[in-house]
């Protein structure tokens, strides 16, 4: 008698269950690993989003930079003292010239001022006028404004005489150059 | 109908295609009564061959109601093609009735036969053990060593008398009959109705019926006379109403045995039974009814009595064994003896002559395992819909990862955001690089207005010199440096001019001068209040040695005579290297 028994409880409940249990256990492996990869590719993820994110911060700068940027680098490739002379005879062009005189052009061959704490390479222009100080400060202001990468090293002033309007000057720039 | 092999033909898988089977396309997994025994059934059709006749009746144990059932004879019984729309009929009649089973209950009362135990086999506590081999090994137990087993069947009958000298005897039937059951049992497995047969002796059952319907004398014994039409059966039993033995008489064509005189007689007192009470039951129609006077005549000193038992409705008072069998009766009824106490509660005078061979048994499944099968069957769809609930929980998960925008990702992307972020930054630290070389540290026209508003026109001084500087730290090693800027100013002052210096002189004052050009030029190195930078400022002003005092309306601007005192001012404005102005060390990137 219970000649079923054996045949029924392996087949009616022992397979099924571990055929479950294979499944359901598959279904966990691959899931899990699902999981595993999409954790993965989640950081990935995430620091692309980041670097996105952080590239379009960056960019939206640089790009309103960049036409900066390459106007500087134009200039900055150009020669200095040459740029400095050119730049000097359109403003004085359009000043009075008796109230503009520029009295000597110099580059001295030694490092000095901010060139000489900094690694990028640079030059020193010294320039002397006599002039008016106003026109000479709207001079200056054209000539700085036009050439960004003159930094002002050393100035003086000195009255010509106690009746006169007119001023001696004398400036050392420090010029940068790419 | 699917045909169903034995299990040990089957592999395991086969065995539990076809146990999945029978639980399909039968009602053995719903319906107990295939596993009853058919005098437990609430609808039975009893069948009793008595030898000249087939008697059939209907019990409706629900009812309590008994009616005539099919016309049956000898010729009918044992040819199938007769036989089967008779069962038809039954079956149609049965399921009229209300039933969902059937029981047929075969009273054998055209044959009874005794065969004696081994005379070793002695021990009455063997009895149960002895009463099981009976059925499935009789050749063990019997005495006639020439008997075949497979000719007839043996039943164990117990003899509980006290002094008996055998503990019981073998009732042996023939198996005549066994094909029309088999037949009746092959038809409820077509039709899928459950109908259960049995097998029994009528003698022995209207043995065990007798507590029912004799008034014993007490403490005398008697003998029990069942006149059947072909043989006449003989049940001693002792003045405690035990049975002691049973004999038969063949009555070999006639009506009654030529030698049942003598038989009663001589087992009478072998038995030492002295003047015991006689009753006879006529159990046929036409059974000899000059027996009792005839018995009055030869034993005159004993109580000689027919016995006719209460009629039922529906059934003939010579035929009694169904309403035996099938309606118990109360308990006090059956309490008189032990022996009849034993015969219907431990059933030995119920046991099937002709029972469903084991090897059609076991096709089936067993109850227990039909109902193991249909509880795993309903726990496998528990188990799919579990594991399909795993599965869709696993699926969901699944597609909500793939749904996300992180996995149709490609690391590729992220290298290229790389690449393309460390472009930017580089083109950024470039621009920065430039920025910060390019800031408007140190410009001529600032220095020349915050001069001009330093000095207005007829602030009542005049300089005689300036000088401007502006130099880094030379600190190695760093980033960034800070710097220096420096103003030297040297002129005169008249008195009027001395407090406006003083107030040059103070922290206040200067960082307002430096705030104002800041303002008004744009120019951030002269914001005093932002960064990490500082300003000092020193004036010192002497007596002007070659001052010649005039009236003030005389007094010219450029005249240094003119002016009583000499000034000298000196202003430090520092920029640490943390401030934002601080000069980039290194090279452009």
């Amino acid at each position: 008698m219970h000649l079923y028994r054996q045949p029924i409880i392996l087949f009616g409940i022992a397979l099924p269950v571990l055929c479950a249990a294979a499944v359901v256990g598959v279904g966990y492996m691959v899931k899990s690993r699902m999981v595993a990869s999409f954790e993965n590719k989640q950081s990935t993820y995430k620091t692309y989003e980041q670097g996105r994110l952080a590239g379009l911060e960056v960019e939206a700068q640089v790009t309103r930079q960049r036409q900066h940027l390459d106007r500087w680098n134009e200039q900055l490739s150009q020669e200095t003292a040459s740029s400095v002379a050119t730049n000097l005879r359109e403003i004085s062009e359009k000043l009075p010239s008796k109230e503009i005189q520029q009295t000597a052009f110099e580059r001295p061959s030694s490092s000095g001022g901010f060139g000489a704490a900094a690694a990028q390479k640079s030059s020193q222009i010294r320039i002397a006028f006599r002039g008016t100080y106003r026109t000479l400060q709207r001079a200056f202001l054209e000539l700085e404004t036009r050439m960004p990468q003159l930094q002002l090293q050393e100035f003086k002033m000195d009255p010509i005489s106690t009746h006169s309007s007119l001023v001696n000057f004398q400036v050392t720039y420090t010029a940068w150059e790419n | 109908m699917a045909t169903f092999q034995h299990p040990a033909s089957l592999n395991v898988l086969q065995q539990f295609a076809q146990a999945c089977s029978i639980l399909r396309n039968t009602s053995r997994a719903n319906h107990p009564a295939w596993y009853q025994d058919s005098l437990e059934l609430d609808f039975q059709l009893h069948v009793r061959p008595d030898g000249p006749q087939i008697s059939a009746f209907y019990f409706d144990r629900k009812k309590s109601q008994w009616t005539h059932g099919p016309s049956l004879t000898e010729e009918i019984l044992n040819d199938p093609s007769q036989l089967e729309p008779i069962l038809a009929e039954i079956l149609r009649h049965a399921r009229s009735n209300g039933a969902t089973a059937l029981g047929v209950v075969l009273h054998i009362a055209d044959e009874f036969a005794t065969t004696e135990l081994k005379p070793e086999l002695d021990n009455p506590a063997a009895l149960p053990e002895l009463r099981d081999t009976a059925a499935s090994d009789p050749v063990s137990i019997i005495e006639d060593s020439s008997i075949l087993a497979d000719q007839a069947s043996w039943r164990v009958v117990p003899y509980p008398a006290s002094g008996s000298e055998v503990i019981g005897t073998t009732i042996t039937l023939s198996r005549q009959y066994a094909s029309f059951l088999e037949t009746i049992r092959q038809t409820g497995e077509k039709a899928n109705f459950p109908i259960i047969t049995h097998a029994l002796s009528a003698p022995l059952v209207a043995i065990m019926g007798l507590a029912q319907t004799l008034e014993l004398t007490p403490e005398r014994p008697f003998v029990s006379i069942l006149q059947y039409p072909w043989f006449t059966v003989l049940a001693f039993f002792n003045e405690h109403a035990d049975l002691r033995l049973i004999r038969t008489l063949q009555h070999r064509g006639v009506r009654r045995a030529t030698n049942f005189r003598n038989a009663l007689t001589t087992t009478s007192a072998s038995l030492e039974f002295v003047d015991p009470d006689l009753f006879i039951l006529p159990l046929g129609p036409d059974v000899d009814t000059t027996l009792e006077a005839n018995l009055r005549v030869a034993f005159t000193t004993s109580r000689v009595e027919s016995v006719i038992r209460n009629q039922t409705n529906g059934i003939p008072e010579w035929c009694p064994e169904p309403v035996i069998a099938a309606t118990p009766p109360p308990a006090d009824q059956t309490a008189i003896s032990h022996t009849f106490s034993i015969l219907r509660d431990e059933k030995w005078a119920l046991q099937n002559f002709l029972p469903t061979p084991k090897e059609i048994i076991e096709i089936y499944p067993s109850r227990a395992e039909m109902r193991l099968l249909r509880a795993l069957r309903l726990s496998r769809v528990a188990l799919v819909a579990v594991t399909i609930l795993f599965l869709s929980y696993f699926v969901f998960g699944m597609v909500d990862l793939i749904r996300r925008p992180e996995w149709s990702f490609e690391p590729k992307q992220a290298d290229m955001i790389k690449t393309r972020l460390a472009k930017l930054n580089s083109e950024r630290q470039k621009a920065d690089h430039w920025n910060n070389l390019l800031e408007d540290r140190s410009k001529v026209w600032t220095a020349m207005e915050a001069f001009a508003r330093m000095f207005p026109d007829h602030g009542g001084m005049l300089v005689k010199g300036y000088s401007h500087s502006a130099k880094p730290d030379n600190t190695a090693g760093q980033a960034k440096v800070g710097f220096v800027k420096e103003w030297k100013i040297n002129g005169y002052a008249r008195d009027e001019a001395l407090e406006y210096l003083n107030t040059l002189n103070t922290r206040d004052g200067i960082n307002a001068h430096f705030s104002e050009i800041a303002r008004i030029t744009g120019n951030a190195a002269f914001n005093p209040t932002t960064g990490n930078r500082s300003i000092s400022v020193n004036v010192r002003t002497l007596e002007n040695g070659g001052f010649k005092p005039v009236p003030p309306e005389e007094a010219s601007p450029g005249d240094e005579s003119t002016y009583p005192f000499t000034f000298d001012l000196t202003i430090t404005q520092r920029f640490e290297a943390t401030d934002p102005m601080a000069l980039n060390v290194p090279k452009a990137p």
